[in-house]
């Protein structure tokens, strides 16, 4: 096949005629509403995809803004009530020398949230304008975001658990501040806001990308 | 697979306008609404922020610190800074917006930490969960204020609590305990507040409040006392300690009583003294209010210890006043040599003097000028017999050399002073009990062992015990001989015989039998001798009679009448013979001899004898019970000796009339004295006394 060995040009299905089923990929022609196997709509590029992101994106932020301001973990001490945010705790941490577990909980709730926000808005921004990203890398950075969003629930676990296990009433007790579920929402929708992204846009950009030195 | 791709409709990916503006921007939107919808809500419903400036901060803690009003949380300390100055901490309070309406410029703060008084504990709960602020504002709505200063310890009256609100002041020289409760009968019917120093430092002055439900215990003649710290007494009975409460004892606490009826109701403000003890607020009812002091000076030549501060100055018993200063003093110019005397400054109170118009210290100077002039004179006396503690006295001395009343260097009017009367009390007192001790007691109470020995010995002789006996069987052989037939016959048998012989003269007046008569009569006469000489004879005689009658009827006549006649006045003589008549006066008289006998054995014998030993030896006993009841009431003479003597003691602040309780006191002493004196110099000189009981 001309496809095959290295290619220059990326094909992309539309440009084929096909439309590929996101549920069960089986490809169609282009045209097909239905997917004849699943029954799943077909689109060949979400409309509305980049809506969804960025508003998924502001939802996510604008829970993470709290997130980081009230507190995210409520210790109580016999009579001493310590109340820390994600970063007061963090720096808390650093104080007593724990450099290890300050720093976990700094990558773990800091950098890959913002990394991820950053993520998205720059694929986001990226289908629409040139960028120095191939596509591929981009494609790259995609699924990286999409495997990493879950493990930052790691932050809730570890307080979830937490808060389930120390409860000795009267001398320990720990419970999730509001924090919490602020920071749970704000995965949640940064999440859903790499869902919405749909990849097949990368390649139109792409070609976006591609074209241009030509008309150039 | 084609090779021409089948025509494809492409629609533009972008959509301008709301049209093309995906729902999913729904959330976001609906998520800013809400947060601005709760900081709206968040923010309309929080109060408004007060300032309450402390001295120190003493825990408070931004974001932690409640403010609290009756224990309820109605706000939170914000903020926790410095005045510009870095004078005070100032407490920045965020307010419930539902009480914020109350807080007006009466309000007031103070923060709430654990204390531990004499009176308990409190703020306990503070210890775990750290201070708070507590305020206190009355319930009505005013204009609202933003500023307070926190005041350091809880208001004792808080804004719109009930309650009488009275000042309490001390005497003069008096003391005060601050933050007391005042006690009723032991319960708590009020508080007092913290104490400040009048302006003048002359009494201490504090806000006190009773308690709503206690208001009615108070009025216009209600007395209040001190009644902190504890009151030691030593006496005979040992010593006393005498205190109203533990916690009175450590903290201090009022008390009050309302001696007379008749006080008016008491409106709040009203100002009490409080009195040092129960007694000077009780007297307080019934002298005079009193007036500033005066001071006078005396110099006393003779250096006598036993004056103190504080000791009573008397005008004739009557207490007007107390020692205020002792000092010595060195005057060459005054009393030309350089010898140390004894300044005394005393502090007279006019009032008790009983001053007529105004009383004040210049009346009363004057009236004492005029008085120094007519002889009064200051000295020494004493006021405690086992304390040794002196006073001074004011007396009018008859004769006295002429003296004025000078002022001293101090400004001062100086009393002059006579000899002082000073006794020493203790050495009398010891005297009695050496003399108490020399009693012979011991020797007088071995005698009277010995008395009763003797008496117990003799009484238990068996010679003396059967005496009785002896006695008893000799009347019963004389009732014997006296109520025998043969005697009580006797009168009978006479006067029977008397007949025979009256009807035999009779006879013989008409026979005249004589001669043969006459040798019968003559033997009649011998048997009538022998009939005197025998009381048994008697039987015979009329036997012989009876002979003699057989004969006469052959007797002469007229010899036989002579002879008869002789027979029977023989016969009236046996009858009227003095022997005869007296055999019952004999038999009498050995009655009465015998009884003479039992009597003079009851009066004067044997049993006189035990009876006035046994009386000797109970007077003695008597001696010895009144001794030893006199010795129990020398004692208790004594036990008042010291009870008057500690109150003496006692009395040095207080009353006049104790003082006159005193001198009371130390006559009965006096005469307690006198009165063993007495009984040691009668016993010894007449120790016999004792056992005789005379």
């Amino acid at each position: 096949m001309e496809l095959s060995g290295t290619p220059q040009k990326t094909v992309t299905a539309r440009e084929a005629g096909l439309v590929a089923c996101t549920r069960c990929t089986r490809a169609w022609p282009l045209g097909t509403d239905v997917c004849g196997r699943c029954g799943a709509t077909l689109v060949s590029r979400d409309a509305m995809s980049l809506q969804k992101v960025w508003a998924l994106w502001v939802m996510g932020l604008m829970c993470y803004v709290p997130a980081n301001m009230y507190t995210m973990l409520r210790t109580q001490q016999l009579f001493d009530v310590n109340e820390s945010t994600i970063v007061g705790g963090a720096v808390e941490l650093v104080h007593h020398g724990a450099f290890g577990v300050a720093a976990i909980i700094l990558i773990a709730s800091v950098l890959i949230p913002l990394g991820k926000f950053w993520a998205i808005a720059f694929l986001a921004i990226s289908v629409r304008s040139h960028t120095g990203f191939t596509s591929q890398r981009r494609l790259l950075m995609y699924e990286v975001v999409e495997y990493i969003g879950r493990w930052s629930m790691i932050d809730i676990f570890v307080v979830a658990i937490l808060s389930a296990l120390v409860q000795l009433h009267g001398l320990v007790s720990i419970t999730p501040g509001p924090a919490a579920f602020f920071f749970a929402l704000s995965v949640i929708f940064t999440m859903l806001s790499a869902q919405a992204f749909d990849p097949r846009m990368i390649w139109d950009a792409q070609l976006n990308d591609d074209e241009a030195p030509e008309h150039v | 697979m084609s090779d021409t791709p089948p025509p494809v409709s492409i629609q533009s990916t972008r959509k301008i306008g709301v049209s093309g503006a995906s729902l999913i921007w729904i959330i976001p939107v609906i998520a800013l609404l809400a947060a601005f919808g709760v900081a709206w809500q968040s923010y309309s419903a929080r109060g408004p922020l007060i300032i309450v400036s402390f001295a120190d901060g003493s825990g408070i803690a931004a974001g932690e610190t409640k403010l609290k009003y009756r224990d309820v949380e109605v706000g939170e300390v914000e903020e926790v800074g410095f005045s510009d100055d870095l004078a005070v901490v100032q407490a920045h309070i965020r307010l419930k917006k539902s009480i914020a309406p109350f807080v007006d410029a009466n309000s007031v703060f103070w923060i709430v930490q654990p204390e531990v008084t004499a009176q308990g504990i409190t703020g306990l709960s503070t210890v775990l969960s750290g201070v708070y602020i507590e305020g206190s504002w009355d319930s009505d709505i005013d204009q609202f204020a933003d500023t307070f200063r926190g005041s350091e310890v809880a208001p004792l009256i808080k804004p719109g609590e009930s309650g009488l609100q009275i000042a309490f002041r001390t005497t003069a020289n008096g003391s005060l305990t601050d933050n007391a409760p005042i006690l009723f009968r032991g319960i708590q019917v009020g508080q007092v507040g913290r104490a400040q120093i009048a302006r003048s430092g002359a009494f201490a002055i504090t806000e006190g409040l009773i308690f709503e439900e206690h208001r009615h215990l108070i009025n216009s003649s209600t007395r209040f006392w001190d009644t902190s710290g504890f009151e030691v007494s030593i006496g005979p009975a040992g010593a006393e300690v005498d205190f109203s409460s533990l916690a009175t004892l450590v903290g201090g606490g009022i008390t009050f009583d309302t001696f007379v009826s008749g006080g008016e109701t008491v409106r709040d403000g009203e100002v009490f003294e409080v009195y040092e003890e129960k007694e000077q607020a009780r007297n307080s009812l019934f002298t005079a209010s009193e007036v500033d002091p005066l001071q006078l000076s005396v110099i006393f030549d003779e250096n006598v210890s036993g004056l103190t501060v504080g000791a009573p100055v008397e005008l004739s018993g009557l207490r007007i006043g107390t020692v205020d200063s002792l000092s010595g003093i060195v005057d060459f110019n005054q009393f030309g040599d350089s010898r140390v005397r004894l300044n005394v400054i005393l502090s007279v109170q006019p009032a008790r003097l009983g001053l007529p118009g105004e009383v004040s210290a210049g009346t009363a100077l004057s009236l004492l000028q005029d008085r120094v002039a007519n002889g009064l004179r200051a000295r020494l006396a004493s006021a405690s017999l086992l304390t040794g503690g002196l006073k001074v006295e004011l007396i009018e001395v008859e004769d006295a050399p002429l003296a004025r009343m000078t002022i001293s260097a101090l400004d001062l009017p100086i009393v002059p002073t006579t000899k002082s009367e000073t006794s020493d009390a203790a050495a009398t007192v010891e005297g009695v009990f050496t003399r108490i001790n020399n009693l012979p007691i011991e020797d007088l109470l071995n005698s009277a062992i010995n008395v009763m020995n003797s008496a117990d010995a003799l009484i238990s002789n068996n010679d003396l015990q059967e005496t009785p006996a002896d006695v008893r069987a000799l009347l019963s052989d004389l009732s014997g001989i006296v109520g025998s037939d043969e005697v009580k016959n006797i009168p009978v048998a006479l006067n029977a015989t008397l007949m025979r012989v009256e009807g035999l003269v009779a006879e013989l007046e008409k026979q005249r039998i004589a001669e043969t008569l006459g040798k019968t009569l003559t033997a009649a006469a011998e048997a009538a001798d022998a009939v005197t000489s025998s009381v048994a004879g008697v039987p015979e005689l009329i036997e012989d009679i009876q002979t003699v009658a057989a004969k006469a009827a052959t007797l002469e006549f007229d010899t036989l009448i002579q002879e008869l006649t002789s027979l029977t006045s023989s016969a009236e003589a046996l009858v009227s013979s003095p022997d005869t008549a007296q055999l019952p006066v004999a038999l009498k008289g050995a009655l009465d001899q015998l009884n003479a006998t039992l009597q003079e054995l009851r009066e004067g014998g044997a049993v006189e004898n035990v009876n006035q030993t046994l009386a000797s030896a109970r007077n003695a006993a008597d001696s010895i019970a009144i001794s030893a009841r006199d010795l129990p009431e020398v004692i208790s003479r004594l036990n008042g000796l010291f009870v008057q003597a500690g109150r003496t003691i006692e009395g040095y602040n207080k009353g006049d009339q104790l003082s006159r309780a005193a001198e009371a006191a130390l006559r009965d002493i006096q005469q307690a004295a006198g009165a063993l004196e007495k009984l040691a110099r009668t016993i010894e000189r007449n120790p016999n006394s004792l056992l005789l009981g005379r």
